[in-house]
């Protein structure tokens, strides 16, 4: 009897040490996954007092008849595009440009470049405020001195969104730099000795092995732009256009925040919800499998 | 270092005739020494896109409201007026300290929780264990605005509107601390913990006594990070926030900035009192904030 109860405890024990992580992941992560799913097939307005009702696939079937979610997928697409130099091209030609940089110069631009990424994305989108004002940012008072008028960096249709997919890139440029940085570093210096032995240029040397050799943090940080570049933009536009001017910076992320607690329409919400998850679960399950085939690893 | 990759390599390639040999370890190092200028160039130019918002945002909490438009870029006659207005103003170093309670028992939690779980996977095989690793791996998958609504629903009939508790609860665990102290405590040598319990000790005092202050630098790493994490987070709080004295940081800035939006001055002071703790921080462990960043991956 009592060495039943033992094998019982020796089978619990595991459970015990996972059950916080496994209970808060489930409630608050995988249980309102599954709520917001169903949540896609009802009408609600998010007061605890009025009924829900069920509505079968017409929150989905608006969704797609609104210009609105067009828009939006679009802007998500141009986020994307627009933030993929920044986060991974330009620190990518950096990191190869300046690998024979070493010693304490190094450590400083090191420390220094890192510091947009640690600063508050509040405080981020203080700041780009300030600096990008119409009237009295910096930006527009150099702008004025060149003799250049003056732009509504956040006001302006034409400027609003490239203005907002850059202050994104700026708090990754750094990131992304230090990443292919420390991966270039990692490189074995035997390949690259051997292919200079067999008169191989610089850039032979850039392309045929650095560029292979980086390829697991390219397409990690590519996924990871494609997969999460609209939702660091998020912020930047909930706190500095709303989306706007003329929706032209909404994305799918913003329009999710805007029918939920915007205008709480909970249903509409829920179903663009599901629809970007799925979308973009299928993105990363296409990136991994492309990652694991194509990616070139130095065992 | 480098440079004694290159030297080795001129030798190696022994051209015909020693002339030839001066003359092109000349060019090279001619060539070299422009790469690095360039390369310092680059750098430089990137140093100061990404330290110059910050340092403008200290310069103009510094100007009283004359100086606010004028566009030099050192301080003239520097006072500290701002930041008294914003004290008298909001009741900041109430939410300073908010800020700091959350996340101090956030990052506390995520390394605890981190720990228990790690533990679990890489000391017991049970029922299940692959399944539920890699729905902790997979979480970073479910964007946080897809969750929300469900998670906002659940906080508030639970009453945890308006309390640091709410913030605390559903950011408890972070799956990443767990897949990291897994691989940490899995290469943790094993004799070490057999001989432990032959000596029968408890899996609870072993994973405290024995593996906690050897990992003691993961755990480290991964407590800034969820600090400076928690520090800055601006969604959910911005959900669950009703009353600014009840706030953390990041809603306060906003709300002020709401309020205030045309106060230059006392804005950049907000925002400087609100990234002085993790800049500061940031100063002392730089190299522990950077490496943790870099592991994490973005998030």
């Amino acid at each position: 009897m009592s060495k039943r109860i033992d094998i019982f405890k020796k089978q619990l024990e595991p459970w015990l040490f996972i059950a916080p992580v496994v209970m808060s992941l489930g409630v608050w992560v995988y249980l309102p996954l599954i709520q917001e799913f169903i949540l896609s097939f009802y009408e609600w307005n998010l007061l605890p007092n009025s009924p829900k009702e069920f509505v079968g696939l017409e929150n989905y079937e608006s969704l797609i008849r609104l210009p609105e979610m067009r828009y939006a997928i679009w802007n998500t697409l141009l986020y994307i595009l627009g933030i993929f130099p920044m986060s991974v091209l330009l620190p990518l030609g950096i990191a190869l440009f300046t690998q024979n940089l070493g010693g304490w110069s190094r450590d400083i631009y090191r420390t220094l470049i890192f510091v947009p990424m640690i600063i508050a994305p509040v405080v981020v989108a203080i700041l780009w405020r300030w600096l990008l004002n119409k009237d009295h940012g910096l930006m527009n008072v150099w702008l004025d001195v060149l003799g250049f008028t003056k732009i509504g960096f956040l006001e302006e249709k034409n400027y609003a969104l490239s203005t907002l997919i850059f202050i994104t890139g700026w708090k990754l440029i750094g990131f992304s730099t230090l990443i292919f940085s420390a991966a270039n570093a990692n490189i074995d210096k035997s390949y690259i000795e051997a292919a200079k032995m067999d008169g191989a240029s610089h850039w032979q040397i850039i392309y045929n092995i650095r560029l292979p050799l980086l390829s697991p943090s390219i397409f990690l940080l590519s996924m990871m732009t494609i997969l999460l570049g609209s939702q660091w933009s998020f912020i930047y536009i909930n706190i500095l256009t709303h989306g706007g001017p003329l929706k032209s910076t909404t994305n799918i992320y913003y329009l999710l925040w805007e029918y939920g607690f915007g205008s709480l329409s909970v249903g509409w919400s829920a179903a663009a919800g599901v629809i970007a998850f799925v979308g973009f679960s299928f993105i990363a399950y296409f990136c991994m499998r492309l990652m694991n085939k194509r990616a070139i690893y130095d065992n | 270092m480098t440079i004694n990759v290159n030297k080795k390599i001129d030798l190696a390639e022994r051209p015909s005739s020693p002339l030839d040999l001066n003359l092109k370890i000349k060019i090279r190092s001619y060539y070299n020494f422009g790469i690095r200028i360039v390369g310092h160039l680059i750098l430089f130019t990137l140093v100061i896109i990404c330290i110059f918002p910050v340092y403008w945002m200290l310069v103009s909490s510094l100007k009283d409201s004359n100086a606010i438009f004028d566009p030099n870029i050192f301080p003239q006659s520097p006072t500290l007026d701002n930041y008294t207005y914003v004290i008298n103003q909001i009741p900041i170093v109430r939410m300073l300290w908010n800020t700091f309670f959350v996340a101090l028992v956030t990052a506390s939690l995520h390394v605890l929780t981190g720990l228990m779980a790690g533990y679990a996977f890489a000391r017991w095989s049970f029922k299940f264990d692959k399944v539920i690793m890699s729905l902790i791996a997979m979480t970073w998958l479910v964007p946080f605005q897809v969750t929300m609504i469900p998670n906002y629903i659940l906080i508030s009939k639970m009453g945890l509107l308006d309390t640091l508790l709410g913030l605390i609860i559903p950011h408890m665990v972070a799956p990443f601390a767990v897949m990291m102290l897994y691989q940490a405590i899995k290469a943790f040598p094993k004799d070490v913990i057999e001989a432990a319990r032959i000596d029968g000790v408890s899996d609870w005092r072993l994973m405290l006594e024995i593996i906690a202050p050897n990992l003691r630098a993961s755990l480290v790493s991964l407590f800034i990070l969820a600090f400076v994490t928690s520090w800055n987070e601006y969604f959910w709080p911005l959900l669950l926030n009703r009353k600014i004295e009840n706030s953390v940081a990041q809603i306060g800035l906003q709300m002020f900035m709401t309020q205030e939006g045309n106060q230059w001055g006392a804005l950049m002071a907000a925002s400087t009192l609100v990234s002085i703790p993790i800049l500061v921080i940031y100063m002392f462990l730089h190299r522990h904030v950077v490496e943790s960043f870099m592991r994490s991956g973005l998030r």
